[in-house]
């Protein structure tokens, strides 16, 4: 690390984030992070117990054509209605074939999300100026979210912790035991669309912000670290929030101390995500040497 | 059971030996007193998926406060019968009834202790918590768990004999431990039929010892039980009815009964090598080896 780079690290000590926070569109972007960090906090307990990594990130590919016809219909305003539409339709669609089950139902998943991911770029490959198109798309615009959009994130992520607390009951008992849920009269598939759903809302929560390959790292990372961090059930959603939270915080003051001092342009959505996936390596570092330290105790 | 049932039946065995001919003709009422209460009414019923049958020929009728061990081999059906009495699996053919309703109404009152395999024991909650779940259908979506439930699910871990361990993992406990958990779960609802799958699959002899005391206990208490088994001697020392399923001939037929009845009528060396072929069998204390029937 050179002596330019740990500039604003020196800055930062002696001035605060405060200042840098209270430019609007700083704030804007921290209050961005903190509603998805709380909203992937509670959506992504249930990401985490069902293992539903590998379907989240089929949801969030088969959002970018939804953006991008979205974006061709509506400009920025059609963003989100155009990501709604295509989120839930692919939510439907593969809690659906995760039921019916089969050999094929991952690779029918993997099938629907590449041609889904193709037929986006496709689409925007035909837009003038597409690559910064593409780029904004793909790594978010975490910097110039507008108040508008920032109401809808909220609205959206409102909506998605709403449908998990109103099935928590349901969601907590088939994770735990599908066949005891059922036969206590649960209805499954109706659980895991509520899931689904509220997985697909999140995205669509975060993909104007983060960008389509940043967001699921924000649904995934921050429970898997908890779940390494933490041991008992009522910590896990604190610190799953906690986590996103203070990397939000972090990645957002260094992306901007790096460009105003160093006049590199650094994406925020990518800083907070790598401060975020630092701190999943660290968790597992940690459970690793606690782990070692009560074999050495035990022995 | 007498060691001298595994010998041919006599003439007067033959009127308490069930063939599987008889079994499937005729309606069987196991025992119960004229105007007892029925606790399942199977007549002509069959169950499966995707309307294929895995189990059928089910003509019976199980007495309120019954014990019934249902045995058989693997693919007869034991499973997929349990499943439909609690209405999830297909009746593809005949009629159900269970505590006088139809097994979606009725599934209210049922408690059910699923195979230990659909569990997911790697996720971090207490045994308290997995007792608990045993009132989220009762409470709905929202509805707080209050004090009567908590007290309920404080008695059903103190039944069990679990209540020092309601705090730890359930991950964290043994295997005879998390069938006892999950036995809890399903008592914390006050159900009056039980249906337990393969309550007993690799449990020590403690915890075994344990199952087999609660499950008189429940049964002494007026609730119907059906617990499905492999284990004869379990049929012998907690039930009062044993149903034997047998399987298909072929992988892709249906299994059907080969005896139900108390469990001395049921369980002859007759029904028995119907429904396990190729198997050895302990009864009475003799070891049999049962032969493949052919059509």
């Amino acid at each position: 690390m050179t002596p330019s780079v740990l500039a604003p690290v020196l800055h930062f000590v002696q001035a605060g984030p405060l200042e840098i926070f209270a430019l609007p569109f700083m704030w804007r972007a921290l209050l961005t992070v903190a509603i998805l960090a709380i909203a992937a906090g509670v959506v992504g307990l249930f990401i985490s117990f069902r293992e539903l990594e590998f379907v989240s990130d089929g949801l969030v590919h088969s959002v970018f054509p939804g953006l991008v016809v979205g974006s061709v219909i509506g400009g920025s305003a059609g963003l989100l209605p155009g990501a709604l539409v295509a989120a839930i339709l692919a939510a439907v669609l593969f809690t659906l074939i995760e039921h019916r089950g089969g050999v094929g139902a991952d690779a029918a998943i993997a099938v629907v999300l590449t041609g889904l991911f193709s037929l986006g770029v496709v689409l925007v490959s035909k837009q003038e100026g597409y690559v910064s198109e593409l780029s904004e798309l793909l790594f978010g615009r975490l910097l110039t979210v507008t108040e508008t959009q920032l109401w809808q994130i909220f609205v959206v992520a409102i909506v998605a912790v709403a449908i998990i607390g109103f099935t928590w009951r349901a969601q907590l008992f088939r994770s735990f035991d599908a066949a005891g849920a059922q036969a206590a009269g649960f209805r499954v598939l109706r659980s895991d669309l509520a899931l689904a759903i509220a997985v697909a809302l999140l995205v669509v929560a975060g993909v104007q912000a983060l960008g389509v390959l940043m967001v699921i790292a924000l649904l995934t990372v921050p429970m898997a670290a908890s779940r390494l961090l933490t041991r008992g059930f009522a910590l896990l959603i604190p610190v799953a929030i906690l986590l996103p939270l203070g990397a939000g915080i972090a990645g957002l003051w260094l992306s901007f101390e790096w460009s105003t001092s160093l006049g590199a342009t650094v994406s925020p959505g990518a800083v907070v995500v790598l401060l975020l996936v630092t701190v999943y390596v660290l968790a597992a570092l940690i459970r690793t040497a606690r782990a070692a330290l009560r074999k050495r105790r035990a022995a | 059971m007498t060691a001298a049932r595994d010998a041919a039946p006599d003439a007067g065995d033959a009127q308490h030996c069930v063939t599987p001919q008889s079994i499937r003709s005729e309606s069987i009422n196991a025992g119960a007193p004229a105007g007892a209460e029925i606790a399942l009414f199977l007549d002509g019923a069959a169950f499966g998926y995707t309307g294929t049958a895995r189990v059928e020929r089910l003509t019976l009728e199980v007495p309120a406060g019954a014990a019934v061990a249902l045995i058989g081999p693997n693919g007869s059906g034991k499973s997929t019968l349990l499943r439909g009495i609690l209405g999830l699996a297909d009746l593809t053919a005949g009629s159900v009834r269970v505590l006088g309703e139809t097994p979606d109404r009725a599934r209210k009152r049922i408690g059910s202790l699923p195979q230990a395999d659909t569990r997911d024991a790697t996720l971090p909650i207490t045994l308290r918590q997995v007792v608990t779940m045993g009132l989220y259908r009762s409470r709905g979506a929202l509805r707080p768990i209050g004090r009567a439930g908590r007290g309920a699910v404080a008695d059903a871990l103190e039944r069990v004999g679990l209540s020092a361990w309601a705090s730890h993992r359930f991950g964290e406990l043994s295997g005879g431990q998390q069938q006892r958990g999950i036995l809890a779960r399903a008592l914390v609802s006050d159900p009056q039929l039980l249906l337990l799958d393969e309550p007993f699959n690799g449990l020590d002899r403690e915890n075994r010892d344990v199952l087999l005391r609660l499950v008189r206990e429940l049964r002494a208490e007026g609730r119907t039980i059906i617990v499905s088994t492999h284990d004869l001697e379990i049929a012998q020392e907690a039930c009062s009815h044993a149903l034997l399923l047998a399987s298909g001939h072929h992988p892709n037929q249906p299994g059907h009964p080969a005896a139900f009845g108390s469990v001395d009528e049921a369980l002859t060396l007759d029904a028995v090598q119907h429904a396990f072929q190729d198997t050895t069998v302990e009864l009475d204390h003799h070891t049999v080896t049962t032969t493949r029937e052919t059509e």
